[in-house]
């Protein structure tokens, strides 16, 4: 149902097109909206991949000029009608893009975009090769509406709205599922989304192969409209630029942004070449190019994004005046610092004592090590973790914890040992198959997405056990309340403060409802009574029934949280044992604090 | 009767202040007639855009100069010029708002590019509107239409008019016919596929024996160990294709370097641009030839000179004279339809005799059941003090040839 609501824009607007259209006699007029529709189609087949996964490919021409091409030859040389060809160039895109992400998404950023700049340059010199340096779409004087020829331009407008239809609902769709959450967290940060469960590279050749399948169909369907294809208009440069500047002029990441930019781009440069270039040749192209350049300074994510944020402004202005009525002053939030630590860390240590620890092994890591050439990072490091307990690694910064963390979690694969998940070996799995197998973590690097609310943010941990919508909804939910931000868990994440992010980041992890979970400096950077929210949280978790397993640097905190110490130092453990033992241990305090502390731990 | 005119007349009368708009359009229509130019005149390929539109204007100025169309009350040509712009998307655009805008419209010429002349005739086509061309594709006339009309050879049939020509010029040149041949070209698609059909046939038939051939990739770093090896072969000719200028200039450099004299034609007009000499000096690129589908030629002194007055354009290339001559074949047209009816004057250009084709080279004004001008020649031009004349063939030769070795 909310699916089909978040479609009722698009039909408006389809419905809104489509009269226009009906309306309109001159030919010329005719064929610039139609184009307005093919060009948004491919906006929205360069959004799908680049929009949603972030990953910038400036080649998408490839894509378009081989449904292009499948379409033209297929009628010149076969005789087939555009009617079949369209779909089987549609295939053709799919294919074409497994074929190009294959190995390109070994590469990331700027690699990618510039290896993707490579491949319809190379098809461009192939198809002139092969002698198609100009093919034309036949001429069909008997039954031409067979082989989608029409003189009423006015039916060409209508099948490029019908596609537009069916690639919004597919990207809506996309949008909506476990698909889109998906490409949002990888272009987050790729990492998290593995650590999430999510199969990174999975969902991108999916998302490239549905990219490349519309922009086959939007090549094929423009080959229909031009009647000429040539390696220049298909695949040349300015085609894969045409799909990034209507799609990043209107909005990235956004199924309104392609074709706001089309409808906008589109009709004011053929408008001004119209009106211009027979006077000042020439002059189109300065206007042209000066729009885009002053919209993407004002508007540097987009028209959509920055008429989003005019209107949520406005609307968070109009609250903020309704709630300034003196009389409704709200008492400051509850969660401010407490000035009590003390009475705090009393509370903590009968929390400490509520929760129990089984005999049960639900980690068990048995000497692991790896080296970054000749540096041995982590040197046959072994501990155990039980069910219900919390075990703190510690050691001085360099001494290899986030090393051993990235073992833990597939991040990195161990030279040597093996890492044991429930009695399963789990050593070098992907972090997504860890992610599955019950182990969450967290990042000591912050990565929200930020426009999204908290319990959007949350929602994509929980997809790795989520079966649809409505069970991921429900399990963020859940992990939010856990970690304490139910009355929060509708503000975008970029409006929340250092601890508020901390909370989210351990409730996307929560809502994967992971057995273990391993947090990376969670309490890092946080001023003192913000630490103690994130302990109660941590220490909630633990009563019912998580164990956990944090990094710290810092022992003030953990001192009183943790059950269990795992002391690093030079990649090797330096000891083990409970908070009182490894405290007054003289090897750790000098490994940490160097000789001078010495003297006060034997005083 | 009478009185049904004066009822007529005095019904329009009463209309004429509602209809005033209309009926002055329709009445100037009836003086002037519309004939179009789709060309690009921005972006990349903006230049050969504007020297059309420069052939084109001079055309209908002459025109109108010698009393129009004598046929329609000597109705004056009036040009409307569009820009197709520098993609194929564009020219259809263009060729879509000629027709949807200018409904009165009797023919065109257009639109440089054959990739923009094949879309632009899409267009054109299915609008019944003839259309001329100097664009050389086969399949521009392959398609079956009816109302395009090709005034150049054919890509597919230049090589094999443009050899038997060059071994005519060598031997009236030379006095002997040269019996071996050496290739120097680049990889891109156009000078390969020229360079296959020669190899597959062509130099056989005219007795050329190929006794070197070197194919670079743009651009050329060196070109020494390339033209040491073409002087130890010795060949009678040299066919050379390059397409980017710089290449072209440091080949030349090179053989003047090493004192290779051998008689050097190219193929097509991008070695006789004008903006060639901003590149390469005209002493090193003198006496190199050129086959092109159509140049300023013996006969046409005037309107050279008329071109170099009043647009500063250094001489005429195949862009002004085949557009100059395009508007003339239209005017014809005009003249054999009697009326401004697009329909009536395709059927003229379809059924034209217009004997011996005086704007471009070879031939005939004549068109043949797919559009194309029956016996379209090419002429070689070469270049002398400066400029790229016209040699050959004699008919239509401003200058003599220089043949090297002479």
């Amino acid at each position: 149902m909310a699916y089909l609501k978040s479609l009722r824009p698009i039909f408006a607007f389809v419905a809104i097109y489509f009269g226009i259209a009906l309306f309109i006699e001159n030919q010329y007029y005719q064929l610039m909206i139609t184009l307005v529709l093919v060009w948004a189609i491919f906006g929205l087949s360069w959004n799908m991949l680049s929009g949603y996964t972030g990953l910038i490919s400036f080649g998408h021409a490839a894509f378009f000029g081989i449904g292009a091409y499948t379409t033209a030859l297929g009628q010149i040389h076969f005789g087939l009608s555009p009617w079949v060809l369209l779909p089987i160039a549609t295939a053709f895109g799919a294919l074409a893009g497994l074929l190009v992400g294959i190995p390109t998404f070994r590469l990331r950023g700027h690699y990618f975009a510039l290896s993707m700049l490579a491949y319809p340059l190379a098809m461009l010199y192939v198809f002139e090769w092969l002698g198609y340096q100009e093919v034309t779409l036949p001429l069909v004087r008997d039954h031409p509406a067979l082989y989608m020829q029409f003189s009423d331009h006015r039916i060409y407008t209508l099948l490029a709205l019908a596609m537009l239809v069916v690639v919004v609902m597919i990207t809506r769709w996309v949008e909506r599922t476990r698909f889109g959450i998906s490409l949002i967290s990888i272009k987050q940060n790729e990492a998290a989304a593995e650590a999430a469960g999510i199969n990174t590279l999975a969902w991108k050749l999916k998302a490239i192969a549905v990219s490349g399948a519309i922009a086959g169909a939007a090549g094929a369907f423009y080959a229909v409209v031009l009647l000429v294809v040539t390696p220049v208009s298909v695949f040349g440069m300015l085609v894969s630029a045409q799909a990034l500047t209507v799609a990043m002029f209107g909005g990235v990441g956004t199924v309104w942004g392609p074709i706001i930019g089309a409808a906008f781009l589109i009709p004011v440069g053929e408008i001004l070449h119209a009106e211009f270039g027979t006077f000042i040749p020439g002059i189109q192209g300065v206007i042209y190019g000066l729009a885009i350049i002053i919209i993407i300074i004002v508007a540097p994510e987009g028209v959509f994004w920055k008429a989003r944020d005019i209107l949520a402004n406005r609307r968070a202005a109009r609250a903020r005046r309704e709630a300034a009525d003196p009389a409704a002053m709200p008492c400051p939030e509850k969660s401010e610092p407490s000035p009590f630590p003390a009475a705090e860390a009393d509370a903590a240590e009968e929390a400490v004592a509520e929760h129990t620890v089984s005999d049960e092994i639900v980690l068990d890591v048995r000497g692991v090590s790896k080296s970054f050439g000749g540096l041995k990072a982590v040197d046959n490091v072994s501990f155990e973790v039980r069910k219900g307990m919390i075990l703190g690694i510690i050691g001085p910064n360099g001494a290899g914890k986030t090393t051993l963390f990235n073992l833990l979690n597939g991040f990195l694969k161990p030279d040597e040992g093996d890492v044991v998940v429930n009695g399963r070996s789990l050593v070098g799995r992907k972090p997504h198959v860890l992610a599955a197998a019950g182990v969450g973590r967290t990042f000591q690097v912050m990565r929200p997405f930020a426009r999204m609310s908290v319990e959007e943010n949350v929602r994509v941990g929980a997809f790795v056990r989520a079966r649809n919508g409505e069970h991921a909804d429900a399990l963020a939910r859940e992990a939010v309340e856990k970690a304490g931000l139910s009355e929060i868990a509708g503000r975008r994440a970029s409006e929340l403060t250092t601890k508020e992010l901390r909370l989210m980041e351990l409730a996307r992890a929560l809502a994967g409802q992971p057995q273990l979970l391993l947090l990376d400096e969670t309490l890092a950077g946080l001023g003192h009574g913000e630490v103690g929210d994130v302990v109660a949280v941590v220490r909630r978790l633990v009563r019912e029934g998580m164990t956990i397993v944090i990094i710290e640097h810092t022992m003030q905190a953990m001192v009183r949280l943790v059950d269990r110490f795992v002391v690093l130092d030079h990649g090797a453990v330096l000891t083990t044992g409970s908070p009182e033992e490894v405290t007054k241990d003289p090897k750790v305090i000098e490994a940490y604090l160097g000789k001078k502390w010495m003297a006060h731990a034997e005083s | 009767m009478p009185g049904l005119t004066r009822r007529t007349l005095a019904t329009a009368a009463a209309l004429m202040p509602l209809l005033g708009f209309q009926m002055t359009t329709s009445a100037s229509a009836q003086d002037k007639v519309q004939v179009g130019l789709l060309a690009p005149l921005s972006g990349l390929y903006a230049r050969p855009g504007q020297v059309m539109k420069m052939g084109a204007e001079m055309a209908v100025k002459d025109i109108n100069d010698e009393g129009g169309i004598a046929c329609m009350n000597g109705a004056k040509l009036d040009l409307v010029v569009l820009d197709s712009g520098d993609t194929t998307e564009k020219a259809k655009n263009a060729a879509q708002r000629m027709v949807a805008e200018h409904p009165d419209l009797v023919a065109a010429t257009g639109s440089y590019l054959s990739s923009f002349t094949l879309a632009v005739t899409e267009v054109t086509e299915r609008a019944d509107l003839p259309m001329l061309t100097l664009s050389y594709s086969d399949l521009i006339t392959e398609r079956g239409f009816h109302n395009v009309f090709q005034t150049s050879a054919t890509a597919g049939s230049q090589a094999s008019i443009a050899l038997p020509t060059i071994m005519n010029l060598a031997e009236s040149a030379s006095g002997k016919r040269p019996k071996t041949v050496a290739i120097i070209t680049d990889n891109t698609a156009a000078s390969v596929a020229s360079v296959k059909a020669m190899k597959e046939g062509l130099l056989d038939k005219v007795g050329l024996d190929l006794v070197f051939e070197e194919v670079f990739t743009p651009p050329l770093v060196d070109a020494s160990s390339l033209v040491q090896q073409l002087r130890a072969r010795r060949p009678d000719l040299l066919f050379f294709l390059p397409t980017v200028i710089s290449d072209a200039k440091l080949i030349l450099e090179k053989m003047n370097e090493f004192n290779v004299k051998i008689p050097t034609i190219s193929f097509g007009i991008a070695i006789a641009e004008p903006d060639v000499l901003n590149t390469i000096s005209p002493d090193l690129i003198n006496g190199v030839m050129s086959a092109v589908a159509n140049w300023g030629a013996k006969g046409q002194e005037d309107l050279i000179a008329r071109l170099k007055k009043e647009y500063g354009e250094p001489w005429m290339t195949q862009n002004a004279i085949s557009t100059y001559g395009d508007m003339w074949v239209i005017k014809a047209a005009l003249e054999d339809a009697c009326k401004p009816d697009r329909k009536a004057v395709a059927e003229a250009l379809r059924k034209m005799d217009g004997g011996p084709s005086r704007y471009y080279p070879g031939g005939e004004l004549k068109f043949d059941e797919m559009g194309r001008r029956v016996g379209a020649g090419l002429t070689i031009i070469q270049w002398q003090d400066g400029v790229p004349v016209t040699v050959f063939p004699d008919d239509l030769a401003l200058a003599k040839p220089i043949w090297p070795g002479n």
